[in-house]
């Protein structure tokens, strides 16, 4: 079984770090240094690859997070949903793919099947070889957006599907989703599809986190900050 | 008829889809499907079919720049009859329209009013949108437009999350003409995509489902691997480079004289729009253990026997128990049928325990308009069998 290292003593030391196939919820309200954990949970580690799909922000400003982390941009994919609408003509490359708008389920669907084809396929990173069989992180900022364009319903569905995808390659993701805009149902439903929770609040100035559904780890509050893609746990 | 763009689906429709029809193209998520309904949307235009384009996922600018990247050109849509209803359309009438109901009315005003304006022939629909925000049967209503001679055909491309029971649905309750599913298979990695023909109106075709690549912007619907086998010495070498545009066998002298395959045949063809390509295994029994290697994702088989070498029957009987086991469409080519004492059919069949459903054609495996006439056979039978 691969473990996927998180860079957080307090759950690579107990666990060894994610387990394959694990799909994580991290709920976080607004501006709380989630989407900086949640890239430096996903960064990749020598031979992983990792994939995002943002809703949020453009393909460029994500890659620049990652090689900003240390990490090696040719192992790093973004699926961009944010770009083709000023630019349609902007093109596909094997790292970066583009879908009109967060509507589009049908065109995400593709392009995380085609990135995932690549990766195993070995065309993905210039010729350049990580592991195999592959492991994949995978990353989607944010569900929140793409509730903003389709009913629950039907991100549930496709939320199925591509957690169940991803235990198949035995990758591990992160969906960010903010808990200050949705009602309890809608959490409770998303949390049904997902093996483990990290949960992000902010008291005062200070960022904390609590995790929990990993086996040995204990569901504590800790503070935290991000530096250069790395999680800092202050005492 | 109105064409699916592409070729080898059309032949499997009889021709095309006819006018008037309603055609769901029905894709699962994550399969790259998305060229079928750019094929048909591609040769309506090329046909100078005047067309209504629907897509509330995107703009039409993105759309041209993604059916350009899919099929290696830009759609030509100068002069050409074309209406388009997108995304920012939708977000208009998501905005000036406080209830469902009168948002269901704009839709239905605007795409009854283009298709007056544009006495349009065929609407093209991205529908998953549509469903979400009013639902199968009233979603589907808003296409029901007339202009004045006949009611357009409606092709519609779904994001289908909810399985077969949904098209039971668009097949029952909305009378759907045509429905064709995409799928892929998706395990340890993706490995293959498939369309299965689920259901057609005017004719009563079996449920069909064919691999598919895409290759140079096309949908290319593909054999992978059909499998010639048979009984030592009973010409299955020569089937395979008889038919063959190219090909490569590995024999060696058998006992006989005559060469014998000692690693296996391998020949490749482009027939009816289907890339057919053969292996061909060698026929002595201590090759069997190749033989469950060479049938693995095989869709299909042919088994030559020598119409003259009744002892080598069993030998046959036995590789066609092998193919059974597997559930794979096959068919019997009974060859060297031009030289005297040959077999018959029934004894053929007595011997073989054969049932009704295998096909066996006499032929000679020399005569390259024979064997083609199995493979177009067989190819029939593999496109018609139900997985």
């Amino acid at each position: 079984m691969y473990y996927y290292k998180t860079g957080i003593p307090q759950v690579d030391g107990i666990s060894g770090g994610l387990e394959a196939g694990t799909n994580i919820l991290l709920l976080a309200p607004s501006m709380s240094s989630a989407e900086q954990l949640a890239y430096a949970l996903i960064k990749p580690v020598q031979g992983e690859y990792s994939i995002v799909l943002s809703t949020n922000e453009r393909a460029a400003e994500v890659v620049d997070f990652f090689k900003f982390a240390g990490s090696d941009k040719r192992f790093v994919g973004v699926i961009d949903a944010i770009t083709k609408s000023s630019t349609p003509s902007i093109v596909d490359t094997p790292r970066l793919m583009f879908v009109s708008s967060p509507t589009d389920l049908t065109g995400i669907g593709i392009k995380f099947s085609n990135m995932i084809e690549s990766i195993f396929e070995g065309t993905f990173s210039e010729g350049e070889a990580g592991l195999f069989p592959p492991p994949i992180r995978f990353c989607v900022n944010s569900i929140s957006t793409l509730l903003m364009y389709r009913k629950l319903e039907v991100l549930y569905q496709f939320l199925h599907i591509l957690t169940a995808k991803q235990r198949k390659i035995e990758g591990v993701a992160i969906y960010l989703l903010n808990n200050e805009s949705f009602d309890e149902r809608t959490l409770s439903l998303i949390k049904q599809l997902m093996t483990g929770l990290i949960e992000v609040k902010v008291d005062g100035n200070d960022n904390f986190f609590r995790v929990s559904g990993i086996k040995g780890v204990k569901a504590e509050w800790l503070k935290f900050t991000v530096n250069k893609g790395q999680v800092t746990i202050i005492p | 008829m109105i064409s699916t763009g592409m070729a080898g689906i059309d032949d499997m429709l009889g021709g095309g889809i006819p006018r008037g029809s309603k055609v769901l193209y029905s894709m699962e998520p994550g399969v790259n499907g998305q060229l079928f309904i750019i094929s048909t949307i591609y040769e309506a235009l090329a046909k100078d079919l005047s067309c209504l384009v629907i897509l509330p996922h995107t703009t039409v600018d993105a759309f041209l720049h993604d059916a350009a990247n899919m099929r290696g050109n830009m759609l030509d849509i100068t002069g050409k009859k074309i209406a388009f209803i997108d995304m920012i359309d939708r977000e208009r009438i998501q905005r000036s329209s406080p209830t469902r109901a009168v948002a269901e009315n704009e839709w239905r005003a605007r795409i009854n009013k283009l298709c007056k304006e544009n006495q349009v022939e065929v609407i093209f629909g991205y529908f998953d949108v549509i469903y979400e925000d009013f639902g199968l049967e009233a979603g589907f209503k808003l296409f029901d437009s007339h202009n004045s001679n006949q009611s357009p055909t409606v092709i519609l491309e779904h994001l289908n999350f909810e399985g077969d029971s949904l098209l039971t649905q668009f097949i029952e309750k909305l009378s759907f003409d045509l429905v064709i599913s995409i799928k892929a298979s998706f395990g340890k990695l993706p490995h293959f995509n498939f369309f299965t023909i689920v259901h057609t109106s005017w004719a009563p075709l079996q449920k069909r489902s064919v691999p598919f690549i895409i290759s140079n912007g096309r949908i290319v619907p593909y054999i992978p691997k059909i499998v010639v086998t048979g009984p030592p010495e009973s010409g299955k070498s020569t089937f395979v480079a008889s038919v063959s545009e190219r090909g490569q066998s590995v024999d060696r002298s058998g006992l006989s004289g005559s060469s014998t395959t000692v690693a296996m045949d391998f020949g490749w063809l482009h027939w009816k729009d289907f890339d057919i390509t053969l292996y061909g295994t060698p026929g002595q029994p201590r090759f069997d253990l190749l033989i469950p290697m060479l049938l693995k994702n095989a869709m299909g088989a042919v088994i030559v026997i020598d119409v003259t070498k009744p002892e080598s029957l069993p030998r046959a009987k036995h590789l066609i128990h092998l193919i059974s086991e597997r559930r794979m469409p096959m068919v019997i080519a009974a060859n060297k049928s031009d030289l005297p004492s040959r077999m018959t059919e029934a004894e053929i069949r007595t011997a073989l325990a054969l049932n009704k459903e295998i096909p066996v054609f006499f032929i000679s495996s020399k005569k390259k308009e024979d064997v083609r006439f199995v493979l177009e056979s067989l190819v029939d039978f593999i496109t018609q069998f139900s997985y």
